[in-house]
């Protein structure tokens, strides 16, 4: 699946290069640039050998545990955030590469990145690297959108749809649909101005959802552990309600992470919420994720209550109970399966 | 033998019940038949139902298929359905085609013969489902949707014109609906989510004669799986198009689109209610900022689905967060309410915290934030902070509408006291340490207001704009407006252009501040081309998406222009740049005021005071008008002066830290040869001035 879905993105990437190369050609391009990039990688890290003959290097990279929980080491590194960073340098030139296959493994580090980098602001630590790597996200999002605003209509059931049972004569004369603004326009930005941070990260976060389908699990678990730290506010009281004990599970850690409570504007949160509602709802199942998500979703309900911010209580409230329905739904009716009666008639 | 096996069931232990397999009217015990199943003499099993139930071959493996399939040998199921050549049977069932376009009259002779075949086409395609659910259980989830795909591919074709609501075999129609929506599942499961798309839009855009609940089941299915998958699932076939009616371009707009229908099927009382599907509808709303139609959904929703407190409080969390604050308390009233629930938390912090936003409501925020806080126990322990943070901001808020000094007073220092309280709590809460940073500011206190300034810009990092715009201010204050212009020159080097209006419109005041009005003018110009540039820019999006954080609109500009203009008595620039503002807005006080300094300052007296009167006709406490009119009064003689002296002792009410009040009082105390009076007045005006910031504290919120 992954594999068609990156050869397609690739031609598609290449579609647009003017030169209108053969994609044969700058698929084997694409190869010599994954295998110089990992070769800078080993300069650092320890690569497995079985990655590097893999038939698809890029693909191992990606989801190979081993490397992911190296980099992830170096990444929380105190100093890792520093401008002449070895790593931060990678990061950046793998996204430069243009090969959409390495663009995903350096997402795959995202929530790690900006986790680290907003909570360590205040802290007053160089940050250029991580700012480089972010500012790199945001100029492709820039670019690839050309600087639009995404908007959506919301619809409106007086107007006859695609989804009507009865096609009745349509209200022509109204069609004033409601626009909303999901992402507003986007201006290009040289470097982070501290009063535009949470937005670039926050459209990092949104190149990051495009993406969330062929992104592996540990990246998504990560990101719910940050949105825990940066909510900075402990949610267990809602726990209880879903009927399961708390796992215990280091609770000096838990204090250290309230320190790093950030500021949560909506240009942040919104992408962040549409990642968990990913994570809690999308078609991926997995018991560890779907626990990291339920922490994260009550961390931020319980932060949300504590900026008395109606949107955000909207939001992460419905989150929080479809994760309680969606707890109690594993003996909900398998409606594609066959009545199972004792006589079996023709 | 048939009391042997029914003894024989009696001793089984596990819970295999004893199966019989029917048709033709005749029904057998299966034990003989799974006995050789489990032997895996397919053949044998399959003749001796052929001989003891009077099947054909084809009729025999499906209810062979099916029995291994409900003794959960999903294996041994495919085997006997690999024995069927299901493409041939399907083939076969297909109407000629001369039968194309059936005759619509009625009953006619072919009748019997459709439900015959009908009939056989039901237990083909339910061979061809189970096999599909066989394959689903072996985990081979492609080769399982493809099965299924041949399922639906198959009954399109015997059904040519889409399945009529009547004269349709039940199994056959349960098999089509299990199927349509088992694939979706199947492809989403398989990680091939482009075909899950277009399957749940060929489940819900052809006529499979689904029941209600079976549709609404697919509809939500494929509403979550828009929501979240993140895969945008591309525009709609051009088939599925019809003129004039709504087609969803974004994953959004259809999944928004297909909860709304859901909603509404369960108020038409086709569906039963799923409290989920609301759920969802309020992530994806409130996701897009559309609080206000997710309120008019709430509102649909028939009573006796929600308890109607939960429904207020939450069209209250909707009509505030689309700025509607008064329908937002309102409810929120009724749902505190002595008789409703008077003590839920978050409604008591919501309206807190609406109520201190206003002056006016600001005393009886005090009380639901009272309230808050002896309720604030087990679950909402934790609001405890938020609750005394609230009452100190409804307290502060409280102060400014006081009627005496010693009531603001009192009310200055609680509102400090709990604001101090509520860092016990929530010693990492950025947003109140900015508050006590204004209200240390507004009760110019300046070196604490500075201190938590300061630290409010270092714990966020200066990301965001209202701190360094305090900082400036209490900089200016303190009549450092170097210090404050650098301030100000750093956060425009943090800020995109779009949003440095108001550090631009505060940078102009302190030049004014340093005497400096051409720089002033300078740094005004490029404001107003900012502004202008920036409507241009946004089109005919600014009216939603940049209305609420445009801070500077052109209207100001033209009046601050105005304003420092009057100061240099360069009346014609006065008279053009009112001229503008007034083209923008054309009632204003502030506009009238200045046009009336314009008049004095020609010697246009009765001009003069007419313009002010007018001011304080649209707003009748503005106080910059009152200090002028009183001024003016005074002049006028000693019968004025008690009159100029009322006015002035109102304008102070309203704005007690106004220096130019406090100036005025005393000269209008001394005329009346009030001279102890009078000095208390200078000295309170001398005092003021040196703690004067160039705009008022509270336009930083």
């Amino acid at each position: 699946m992954s594999q068609d879905s990156f050869a397609s993105e690739a031609s598609t990437a290449t579609s647009t290069v003017p030169s209108h190369k053969p994609s044969q050609s700058s698929l084997t391009d694409y190869s010599e640039k994954i295998q110089s990039a990992i070769q800078s990688l080993s300069s650092f890290t320890t690569i497995p050998p079985s990655l590097i003959s893999s038939q698809d290097p890029a693909f191992s990279l990606l989801h190979d545990p081993h490397v992911s929980s190296q980099i992830s080491s170096l990444l929380r590194h105190p100093d890792s955030g520093a401008g002449d960073n070895n790593l931060c340098r990678w990061f950046y030139d793998t996204f430069q590469s243009t090969s959409p296959q390495l663009q995903l493994v350096v997402l795959r580090f995202l929530p790690i990145i900006a986790g680290l980098y907003l909570s360590r602001v205040p802290l007053r630590k160089p940050l250029a690297g991580f700012e480089a790597v972010l500012l790199a996200l945001y100029a492709h999002e820039t670019t690839s959108r050309n600087g639009q605003a995404i908007t959506v209509n919301i619809p409106d059931l007086s107007i006859s749809s695609v989804y009507h049972e009865t096609k009745e004569s349509s209200r022509n004369n109204s069609t004033d649909l409601n626009l909303a603004v999901i992402s507003p326009s986007l201006e290009p930005h040289g470097t982070v101005r501290s009063t535009r941070r949470a937005r670039i990260v926050g459209v990092a976060l949104e190149l990051y959802f495009s993406k969330i389908s062929l992104i592996p699990v540990g990246s998504k678990i990560d990101f719910c552990k940050f949105c825990e730290v940066w909510a900075g506010q402990d949610g267990d009281m809602y726990k209880e309600i879903e009927g399961e004990a708390g796992d215990g599970g280091g609770g000096g850690e838990e204090k250290g992470k309230k320190e790093r409570r950030i500021p949560l504007p909506w240009e942040l949160l919104q992408p962040a919420l549409r990642i968990l509602g990913h994570c809690l709802l999308g078609p991926q199942k997995d018991k560890e994720l779907w626990d990291a998500t339920c922490a994260a979703i009550r961390s931020l309900y319980a932060r949300s209550l504590h900026d008395v911010n109606p949107k955000a209580i909207l939001a992460t409230g419905s989150l929080l109970r479809l994760s309680k329905i969606g707890m109690n739904s594993q003996n909900e009716i398998d409606y594609t399966e066959i009545s199972m009666s004792n006589v079996i008639s023709l | 033998m048939a009391g042997s096996q029914s003894s024989d069931s009696s001793e089984n232990e596990e819970q295999t019940q004893v199966r019989e397999l029917c048709a033709n009217g005749i029904c057998m015990k299966t034990t003989e038949v799974e006995a050789k199943l489990d032997e895996g003499n397919i053949e044998e099993a399959e003749s001796s139902l052929r001989e003891g139930l009077q099947l054909n071959f084809e009729e025999a493996r499906a209810l062979l298929g099916r029995l291994e399939y409900q003794r959960g040998n999903v294996e041994g199921a495919l085997r006997v359905f690999d024995g069927i050549d299901l493409q041939a049977a399907i083939e076969r069932l297909q109407p000629p085609i001369s039968e194309k376009q059936p005759p619509k009259k009625g009953r006619t002779r072919s009748d019997a013969q459709i439900v015959v075949s009908q009939h056989a086409a039901g237990l083909v395609l339910e061979a061809i489902y189970l096999k599909a659910k066989s394959l689903q259980k072996l985990g081979r989830l492609s080769d399982a949707a493809n099965e299924c795909q041949n399922v639906l591919d198959a009954a399109e074709k015997i059904f040519q014109q889409g399945i009529p609501d009547v004269q349709v075999d039940n199994r056959l129609q349960d098999t089509i609906n299990q199927a349509v929506e088992l694939l979706p599942e199947l492809w989403k499961q398989a990680g091939c989510y482009e075909e899950a798309t277009s399957a749940y839009r060929r489940a819900l855009l052809s006529q499979w004669n689904l029941d209600n609940e079976c549709c609404a089941r697919i509809q939500k299915g494929f509403a979550i799986f828009l929501l979240h998958s993140g895969v945008e699932a591309g525009p709609l076939s051009l088939a599925a198009q019809i003129d004039g009616s709504y087609v969803p371009k974004h994953n959004l707009e259809e999944a928004v689109l297909l909860l709304m229908i859901l909603i509404r099927k369960f108020y038409l009382g086709k569906t039963e209610w799923d409290p989920s599907v609301m759920e969802h509808l309020m992530f994806a709303l409130s996701l897009c900022s559309q609080t206000s139609i997710l309120a008019k959904q709430l509102e649909a929703i028939m009573p006796g689905v929600f308890h109607r407190v939960d429904r207020w409080n939450n069209l209250a969390l909707c009509y505030c967060g689309a700025g509607q604050n008064n329908v937002a308390l309102n409810l929120l009233r009724h749902s505190l309410h002595k008789h409703e629930r008077p003590n839920d938390v978050m409604a008591l912090l919501l309206a807190a915290k609406i109520c201190s936003e206003d002056p006016h409501l600001a005393a009886e925020g005090g009380g639901h934030a009272q309230r808050a806080i002896e309720n604030a126990v087990g679950i909402d322990e934790h609001l405890k902070g938020v609750a005394v943070r609230m009452l100190g901001l409804c307290l502060g808020k409280q102060a400014k509408v006081s009627s005496s000094d010693f009531e603001r007073s009192r009310l200055q220092s609680e509102a400090l006291k709990s604001l101090e309280g509520a860092v016990a709590f929530e010693p990492n809460n950025h947003e109140l340490i900015f508050e006590l940073g204004v209200q240390y500011a507004e009760q110019r206190n300046l070196n604490a207001a500075l201190r938590y300034t300061k630290q409010f810009i270092d714990a966020t990092g200066g990301s965001i704009l209202k701190g360094w715009r305090l900082l400036a201010l209490i900089l200016s204050a303190q009549q450092r407006f170097t210090e404050a212009e650098v301030v100000i020159d750093a956060a425009l080097d943090e800020t995109a252009k779009w949003e440095q209006g108001p550090l631009l419109r505060l940078k102009a005041k302190l030049k004014i501040s340093q005497s400096l009005p051409m720089d002033a003018i300078e740094t005004y110009r490029y404001l107003l081309a900012l502004v202008q540039a920036r409507r241009k820019s946004f089109g005919p999006l600014r009216n939603i998406s940049q209305v609420d954080d445009e801070k500077v609109n052109e209207f100001e500009v033209w009046h601050g222009l105005a304003d420092l203009y009057s100061r240099l008595s360069h009346w014609k620039d006065v008279e053009v740049c009112l001229g503008k503002a007034r083209g923008l807005k054309q009632y204003a006080a502030e506009l009238l005021h200045t046009e009336g300094v314009m008049h004095q300052g020609r010697g246009e007296l009765q001009e003069a005071i007419c313009s002010y009167t007018n001011s304080l006709f649209l707003e009748p406490s503005f106080v910059p008008c009152k200090i002028v009119i009183s001024s003016l009064l005074s002049k006028m003689g000693p019968d004025a002066l008690p009159v100029a002296k009322s006015i002035l002792s109102d304008a102070l009410r309203i704005e007690p830290t106004n220096r130019l009040a406090w100036y005025h009082l005393g000269l209008v105390h001394k005329d009346d040869g009030r001279m102890a009076d009078a000095t208390d007045c200078f000295l309170a005006a001398s005092m003021l001035e040196e703690s004067d910031p160039i705009e008022s504290f509270s336009s930083v919120q």
